[in-house]
């Protein structure tokens, strides 16, 4: 799932897939809790899902393109950088100490997945959801974690997400409303 | 409850409350509003300030709050640019001509977003554990972003976004680090993350390392080192001057402390000199990637903002040294280099208005045409340059030694030589921004002059009286203190 916000060019494809992949992590919240702050936390993942994909929808709603955001790197391209970061990644990170490697592999892959989607994706909604990628593997790596989580803090992370994305949400409208597109590209003027 | 954690609560409590009260009064009584809740909040900011580092030894350590030297020191730091920032924003919003939303409007959110992001830059060094403190910097991107793109034209927002997707990623990467310590420290939760706790990390000595990085290269791109510093001169130069003052002579600094914070908790497990290498290694890239900037033709805020990556990797140096003639130096470099930055963000919403064409190319001659505004830019510069008997001068000259101390001969004289080549390329622009050859420009009343001249005479006093300081200060309990950090 994470590899096809790399990948596709719909945008509403991408938030589709994006709001999948965070239900599975509302998912495996559940099965794994085991006390009552545990279900809290899932419940704030979930909110924080639907709440992301909202505003992903509406935003797509409020700012069509007249045509697609063209990435500088064909989609076959990006889907081979991002697996291949991952797997260097997974080659260079030592064992992390989740509750298993399979996890481990997983969080490096979303990371990885999200830094190439913001490197490489011109759309600027989509480099907004290689941000919430990233923070999609955080999430699982604190789910994954052998001890016991901190509510707050795992509240305070999902907060500061949706805020972050608000206001890239701002931005996102106010450079479509002035640059007449979504396009990273035209963010290029100011170099030394 | 001890008074010092009282005091720490009043004082975060007084610019979120600010920051509510003019969301709500009229639109005539903003200004007022704000003006009084600077007051406040800088009075409190001093007088934790004067607490903290008047007596280092008895900080303050809980789960949710720390009051220590290092706290205390950047509380003082926050609050005096915070104040300034406030008392000459006015003069700011009456000379910008667009902002986000309709001018009816601008002044109330600038002055909420303004008090949202100085109330959360204060919880900052005051932050008991990694995981609020980690939250508090996420949030600052968010309050500051909004302020960078302020006046919503396409270089504003460029630079608004850059900022916001490269931190928003680097802080992604930190989180990595948070979580993988969380993982190593015994018992977990939030008590894990507290800086106590992170002494005790027990898993293996590798993925301490591996943490430690992953968050030094996230926080990087909060701070502005080299390579992860490509938004900071866009957001330095495209922000309203008062923000860019907070973001360069505040934000910067105060995330530098949670670094630091991390660099003594993790000492024990991962050995002390690796993780003082790591710093060393940041603070010389970012010289040596600010330097050739320093020696371009480049707009005021554009060239202050490159001053700011240089400053950083001094400061960035000071700390991995650690030792007390290092420490000391940190500690006047962190109050010089905030006073003489943010009197020369300050003085470019006169000079914008002088000269409209300094937004994007060098200024020369200030000082033929305007000599006020010269005079503060050339305060401010000069301080920045390290021209004797500037406070930075003395800091720089201590830190270098604090290398030659520590047995770190070769950084320490790489050091030498890049601050010396630095600051050739700011004594230049010194000489060109002041007595350079002057151009037809604006002649009528200046925007925010007059606050200018009384702050450059502030600023003056402050940094010769810093300057003083640095000749006892290494050998004080304030430096014993903060090298012990949180023990």
């Amino acid at each position: 799932m994470g590899l096809v916000v790399v990948t596709v060019r719909r945008r509403s494809v991408a938030v589709g897939f994006l709001t999948a992949q965070a239900l599975v992590l509302v998912g495996v919240a559940l099965h794994q809790a085991t006390s009552g702050a545990d279900v809290v936390a899932a419940v704030v993942l979930a909110a924080r899902a639907i709440a992301l994909a909202a505003l992903f929808y509406a935003l797509v709603a409020r700012t069509r393109e007249s045509r697609p955001v063209r990435a500088s790197v064909a989609p076959l391209g990006r889907a081979g950088a991002a697996v291949t970061l991952a797997l260097v990644l997974t080659w260079l990170v030592p064992t992390i100490g989740l509750a298993s490697r399979n996890a481990e592999r997983g969080v490096i892959a979303l990371v990885a997945f999200g830094m190439v989607a913001v490197a490489v994706r011109r759309a600027t909604l989509f480099q907004i959801m290689g941000v919430v990628l990233v923070e999609n593997g955080l999430a699982l790596a604190a789910l994954e974690l052998p001890g016991v989580s901190s509510l707050a803090i795992e509240i305070g992370v999902a907060l500061d997400l949706t805020l972050v994305v608000l206001v890239a949400a701002v931005f996102h409208e106010r450079i479509f409303a002035e640059f007449g597109s979504g396009d990273s590209a035209a963010l290029r003027t100011l170099r030394d | 409850m001890t008074s010092r954690e009282l005091l720490a609560v009043a004082l975060l409590l007084a610019p979120a409350l600010t920051a509510a009260a003019v969301a709500l009064v009229s639109p005539g009584l903003v200004e007022r509003v704000a003006f009084a809740g600077a007051l406040v909040t800088g009075g409190l900011a001093f007088a934790l300030a004067a607490v903290a580092l008047g007596d280092p030894n008895g900080s303050v350590v809980g789960t949710w709050i720390v009051v220590d030297p290092a706290a205390g020191l950047l509380v003082g730091v926050i609050g005096l640019v915070g104040l300034a920032s406030v008392l000459v924003s006015p003069a700011f919003l009456s000379s910008a001509r667009s902002s986000l939303v309709p001018a009816n409007r601008s002044e109330r959110l600038y002055f909420v977003l303004l008090y949202c992001f100085w109330a959360i830059l204060l919880a900052v060094p005051l932050a008991g554990n990694l995981g609020a403190a980690w939250l508090l910097v996420e949030a600052t991107t968010a309050a500051s972003a909004l302020l960078v793109g302020f006046s919503g034209k396409g270089r504003a927002l460029e630079a608004g976004w850059k900022y916001l997707i490269l931190t928003s990623l680097g802080l992604g990467v930190a989180l990595l680090g948070v979580v993988l310590l969380a993982a190593g420290v015994p018992g977990g939760g939030l008590g894990a993350l507290s800086w106590h706790a992170l002494t005790t990390y027990s898993a293996a000595e590798s993925g301490a390392l591996v943490a430690y990085l992953l968050l030094l290269a996230g926080l990087a791109a909060k701070i502005g080192f080299a390579p992860v510093h490509n938004w900071l001169p866009d957001a330095h130069a495209e922000a309203p001057p008062p923000v860019s003052a907070l973001l360069s002579a505040a934000l910067l600094p105060a995330v530098l402390v949670v670094v630091w914070r991390c660099e003594q908790a993790l000492a024990p497990v991962i050995g002390a000199r690796t993780a003082q290498s790591v710093l060393i290694a940041f603070g010389l890239v970012s010289l040596l990637v600010a330097v050739p900037f320093l020696w371009q033709a480049m707009a005021w805020k554009r060239l202050l903002a490159y001053s700011s990556l240089e400053h950083m990797g001094v400061l960035a140096l000071g700390i991995g040294f650690a030792t007390p003639l290092a420490i000391a130096g940190a500690v006047i470099h962190v109050v010089g280099h905030a006073i003489a930055k943010a009197l020369g963000f300050y003085a470019a919403t006169p000079l914008l208005a002088h000269d409209s064409r300094a937004g994007g190319h060098e200024v020369t001659g200030i000082g033929r045409t305007r000599p006020a505004l010269g005079a503060s830019m050339g305060l401010s510069l000069g301080a920045l340059s390290g021209l004797p008997p500037s406070p930075l001068f003395v800091s720089e000259v201590l830190i270098v030694a604090g290398g030659f101390e520590a047995g770190r001969s070769w950084a320490a004289a790489a050091a030498a030589v890049l601050l010396s080549l630095g600051f050739l390329g700011l004594a230049h622009a010194l000489l060109e921004t002041t007595v350079g050859k002057a151009h037809r420009r604006e002649a009528g009343r200046l925007p925010g002059l007059r606050g200018l001249r009384i702050l450059a005479a502030v600023s003056l006093v402050l940094l010769l009286v810093l300057a003083a300081a640095g000749f006892w200060l290494p050998d004080t309990a304030l430096v014993d203190a903060l090298r012990r950090g949180i023990s």
